[in-house]
């Protein structure tokens, strides 16, 4: 059983996928049953081993690929982290875009890359060893580039084209890494972190840099970033799933990765290779903060905001102290929740009121007030607000700043603070307080769109009003850090 | 059972600030704000009992009333109650009503919190409720004046909570503990201690209506309605006054810095107050400099800050009530009546013999040094000033049309309010200070509060006869406004070449932007993304070379 589980896992996403592809376009409650019913098993599995993982077990499985090369699946409390925010957000991702869609063209081939993109997000997850980080991590990039392309109009394929530009030399630059690294030391297992000592400094940091610019591609860390505001042209599920779950996240679980399992946090300090990627970080920070300050577009706003949000976590894992490690790791979960929540409302808003640009947003707060509540408990909590996600994150990582000697961090922090007031209370203030324009429409009589948004608006709610019980997900980042990382 | 009383407290107003949400429930939704600080005032009354620890909330939520936390936690649970009937029989019903009683509910509970906090996360939140909800109390009119107060309040709010993270961070980092009281004891001797402290004195100052960081009240106090400004003077305020309380060790020199400040506050906003024409704006400067003195009491250590804001809540409360009960007074009887209650307020506030504030200032004037005894007695001077000037200006402040029939019960509201100023002192003496009942009623003490009083009428009545100068509420902000009229002026006098000299900074900002959107647009093309990955590559390995 402990070796089947991770397989099981996988098969999940990967089973629906596969068939999902050979169905007729309007057979749909077949595509729809086998997409939820896998979402909704997948769920069920991942509860099972939350509950068993916490108790200390885990699970491996290793599968050969060729001779000296295996894949290592293997779910620790990291790994476990990482896949119940993307089933969770999956489930309701599938939801939202069912009736999201309705009865488009190609729903068949949307659906298929979109289980096969979740399938490689698990994957990489389950990951034990590099290698099978690097398929998964490839798997993620080619099946996520259809997704983006999904309209086949000029924006959408440009915006694919520049996603692959950027993310085919981010790949090789990872696996130039790896081989780099492995040649010396021998396949690499997170478990047993490998012996860097026969490597020169110099060679590791260099090596570390090509991993960083691998992951960083996806993690969308300036100036690697420039494809994540043009992917904005993909449908709002795809956005949502980007933006909250698949790419970027895979991109910051990968930074995490590679400081403490593949280099391990004192190596990182002693290397001096932390301090630098933390000011890239936070130049990122504030960056994306200031970027989309200017946008007036609401999906291209929210997309600098993940630009600048993502650094959290790679601010939290270079910082190498175990009160910063939380924090990043806390706002893999938090980040996700809060910008799934506010990418399903500009969704909502595109099809249900035909808005799309921040004016349009007028007034439309008592027309559509469930989203708009939504909207706004989102757009509370990346600010910081209290008791919301955002606030239990940022606290963690300032607190990690100051613990590991670099209090400039506190700077970045407020001033992202401030910059998400300025370009998130506008956008809340239009929606309440300015009349609507005389010839608005907009209901919000569609309950799967409006649905999943309230579920993760109040997760949102929940994880901060609840951070210090053991099976929220700061109990959660606390339990990692203290058990794999200790202190 | 007595545990969960602190817990109950807060649940209470925020589940009734709940009510609005249901359509049915909105048109009277208003009359619940009077019943949401009951728990609070019971609280008060059995001397604030109890203390629980919720392991799974937040952070870990400890809850307990802070040192004289009974006096606060009545005196905001009475002024909102009160300030609530005014609002339910005045405000019309609607949508506006609707969100105004919800975050209503929201800003008490922040407020209360803030006296019950006993870590310092659980702080923060009921002090970014009090101060952001509260912005929905200055917007309520939704008029002009009101959205432009509202934007400088919610600025300077926002403004205040950083700098408050800031300090509680690095005062939690230090003391490796949420625990108020810890970390209180962690920051003189944190590593960017004096930074922290720094940062803590600019978020409470803001609150607080500490000089220079008091723009914000004179604004936001006029154009909020009666009830609004009501607590928010008499009450919201004092969450700035427990912060610091909480938080600065006054015995090293932050107390100095704090009695300075106070002391220029003090006297600075009471001459000030001269200058405004509104009643409610001359209150608002009444207040930052009661604020101004309740910070000197803080600074100097003194043991009586709550029994000296208690009395300063109740009694400001009750004036600005009076405003609004002037405004719909029918009769001259009434009109008559209501001068009376405030003008009775006035003096006590002033610190006239055997009032509730002469009471107040005899408690706090125990234990200070000579000098700060005497400035305190000269203080009551200029109060007696500024608030002669109020009575001056609520005198002409005319009569507005509507809510006539509702002047009893918005007379009974302020007159309550002062009653219970001018007796609940008296009731309290012997309990809080542990002086003589007798002690207040000894000649010298009823001297000591007499000759300023009356140097102050004299001075009223001389002001009287005179034009004074006047100028919009917000000093400093209506200066740098007027310099700022002047230096277009020059602008466009001075000869071309040389008009740039003034740009404004909102131009200097858009350039920066400007240059960003420009840089950013470079990663749009992809024949760029190949050449950025190089480069990256090259100057990240270069990075981290270089310090070997």
């Amino acid at each position: 059983m402990s070796a089947a589980l991770p397989v099981l896992i996988l098969l999940t996403s990967l089973v629906p996928a596969g068939v999902t592809f050979f169905l007729a376009q309007d057979s749909h409650s077949l595509r729809n049953g086998l997409n939820l019913g896998g979402a909704i098993l997948k769920l069920g599995l991942i509860g099972w081993m939350l509950f068993s993982v916490a108790g200390g077990a885990s699970y491996e499985a290793i599968l050969p690929l060729a001779p000296g090369l295996v894949m290592l699946l293997r779910v620790d409390a990291l790994a476990l982290l990482f896949i119940s925010l993307s089933a969770t957000l999956w489930f309701l991702t599938t939801i939202y875009a069912i009736a999201y869609f309705g009865t488009k063209a190609e729903l068949s081939r949307f659906f298929g890359f979109f289980s096969l993109c979740v399938a490689a997000t698990t994957g990489l997850a389950l990951s034990g060893s590099l290698i099978s980080f690097f398929i998964f991590f490839e798997l993620l990039t080619l099946s996520t580039w259809p997704l983006v392309a999904h309209k086949q109009d000029k924006p959408s394929l440009s915006a694919a084209r520049l996603y692959l530009v950027y993310a085919l030399p981010g790949s090789a630059a990872l696996l130039w890494a790896i081989i780099w690294l492995e040649s010396a030391t021998g396949p690499v297992l997170f478990t047993d972190p490998p012996d860097l000592s026969v490597l020169e400094p110099g060679a590791l940091r260099a090596i570390f840099a090509l991993f960083i610019i691998g992951v960083g591609v996806k993690a969308a860390i300036v100036p690697l970033h420039g494809w994540l505001p043009a992917a904005m042209a993909a449908p709002a599920p795809v956005s949502a799933l980007l933006h909250a779950v698949a790419v970027v996240k895979a991109g910051a679980f990968g930074v995490v990765r590679i400081i403490y399992d593949v280099f391990g946090a004192a190596n990182v300090v002693a290397l001096g290779v932390g301090v630098p990627l933390a000011v890239l970080a936070s130049a990122t920070i504030i960056w994306g903060s200031l970027r989309a300050l200017q946008q007036d577009e609401i999906k291209k706003r929210l997309a600098f905001s993940t630009v600048s949000q993502v650094s959290y976590i790679v601010l939290g894992a270079a910082l190498a102290s175990p009160l910063a490690m939380i924090g990043g790791l806390v706002h893999l979960i938090h980040q996700g929740l809060m910008k799934i929540t506010l990418f399903f409302c500009a969704g909502i808003y595109d099809e249900r009121a035909g808005v799309r640009t921040i004016a349009g947003l007028n007034g439309l707060g008592p027309r559509m007030p469930w989203t708009s509540a939504c909207f706004s408990l989102g757009a509370l909590g990346m600010i910081g607000l209290p008791p919301l996600a955002g606030f239990v994150s940022k606290f963690y990582l300032g607190l990690g700043g100051l613990d590991a000697g670099a209090p400039w961090v506190l700077g970045v922090l407020v001033a992202s603070t401030l910059l998400n007031a300025a370009y998130f209370l506008p956008l809340l203030y239009r929606l309440w307080f300015l009349p609507a324009a005389e010839d608005a429409t907009g209901d919000e009589r569609a309950p799967a769109l409006v649905g999943p948004a309230v579920v993760t608006a109040l997760a949102t709610l929940g994880v901060g009003l609840l951070a210090a019980s053991p099976i929220s997900p700061l109990g959660w980042a606390t339990l990692i850090v203290t058990r794999e990382y200790g202190p | 059972m007595n545990a969960l009383l602190p817990f109950a407290v807060l649940i209470w107003p925020l589940l009734l600030g709940l009510v609005p949400a249901v359509p049915r429930w909105r048109p009277h939704a208003l009359w619940i704000l009077p019943l949401a600080p009951l728990p609070a005032l019971g609280l008060a009354l059995a001397g604030a009992p109890g203390a629980i620890f919720l392991p799974d909330l937040l952070l870990g939520v400890h809850l307990a009333a802070v040192p004289g936390g009974a006096l606060y936690l009545g005196m905001t649970a009475l002024v909102w109650a009160a300030a609530g009937v005014h609002a339910a029989l005045t405000l019309p019903p609607g949508p506006k009503a609707g969100a105004l009683t919800g975050f209503w509910c929201l800003t008490l509970a922040g407020n209360l919190g803030v006296f019950l906090a006993g870590d310092v996360v659980t702080f923060y939140l009921a002090f970014a409720a009090v101060s952001l909800a509260a912005w929905f109390l200055v917007v309520h009119e939704r008029t002009k004046k009101a959205l432009a107060a509202g934007k400088l309040y919610i600025t300077l709010a926002i403004l205040g909570e950083a700098a408050l993270l800031i300090g509680l961070m690095i005062g939690a980092a230090a003391a490796e503990d949420l625990r108020v009281s810890s970390v209180r004891a962690a920051l003189p001797d944190a590593p960017l201690g004096p930074f922290g402290i720094a940062a803590l004195l600019v978020g409470f100052g803001i609150k607080a209506g500490m000089i220079p960081l008091h723009l914000w009240l004179p604004v936001a106090h006029p154009a909020a309605p009666v009830p609004g400004s009501a607590v928010l003077s008499g009450a919201i305020v004092k969450a700035g006054l427990i912060g610091m309380i909480l938080f600065i060790p006054v015995a090293s020199g932050w107390g100095s810095l704090l009695v300075v400040a106070g002391l220029i506050g003090a006297f600075a906003a009471a001459l000030w107050g001269l200058t405004q024409q509104d009643p409610k704006a001359v209150l608002a400067y009444s207040t930052v400099s009661q604020m101004g003195l309740l910070l000197t009491l803080v600074g100097a250590g003194s043991s009586h800050v709550a029994f000296y804001a208690l009395h300063h809540g109740l009694a400001k409360a009750a004036m600005f009530l009076c405003v609004g009960v002037v405004a719909a007074a029918a009769t001259p009887r009434a009109r008559l009546l209501t001068l009376t209650i405030a003008g009775i307020m006035a003096l006590s506030v002033s610190g006239f013999p055997l009032s509730g504030g002469a009471l107040a200032k005899l408690a706090s004037k125990e234990g200070l040094s000579d000098p700060l005894v005497l400035a305190l007695t000269l203080s009551s001077m200029t109060t007696t000033l500024v608030l002669g000037w109020f009575m001056l200006r609520l005198a002409r402040h005319h009569a507005t049309r509507g809510h006539r029939p509702v002047w009893p019960g918005l007379f009974a509201g302020a007159a309550f309010l002062a009653a219970l100023a001018l007796l609940v002192p008296w009731f309290l003496w012997e309990r809080v200070t542990g002086l003589q009942g007798t002690y207040p009623l000894g000649q010298a003490n009823i001297l000591a509060g007499l000759w300023p009083v009356m140097l102050g009428l004299v001075a009223v009545a001389v002001l009287r006869a005179r034009a004074m100068p006047s100028y919009p509420p917000g000093d400093l902000l209506a200066l740098l406004e007027m310099l700022r009229a002047r230096l277009i002026l020059v602008q466009k006098a001075a000869p071309q070449s040389r008009r740039n000299f003034t740009i404004g900074h909102r131009r200097r900002i858009l350039r920066i932007l400007l240059r960003s959107r420009r840089a950013d647009s470079f990663f749009q093309p992809w024949p760029h993304a190949g050449f950025l990955l190089t480069v990256v590559t090259l100057a990240f390995a270069i990075s981290i070379w270089l310090p070997n």
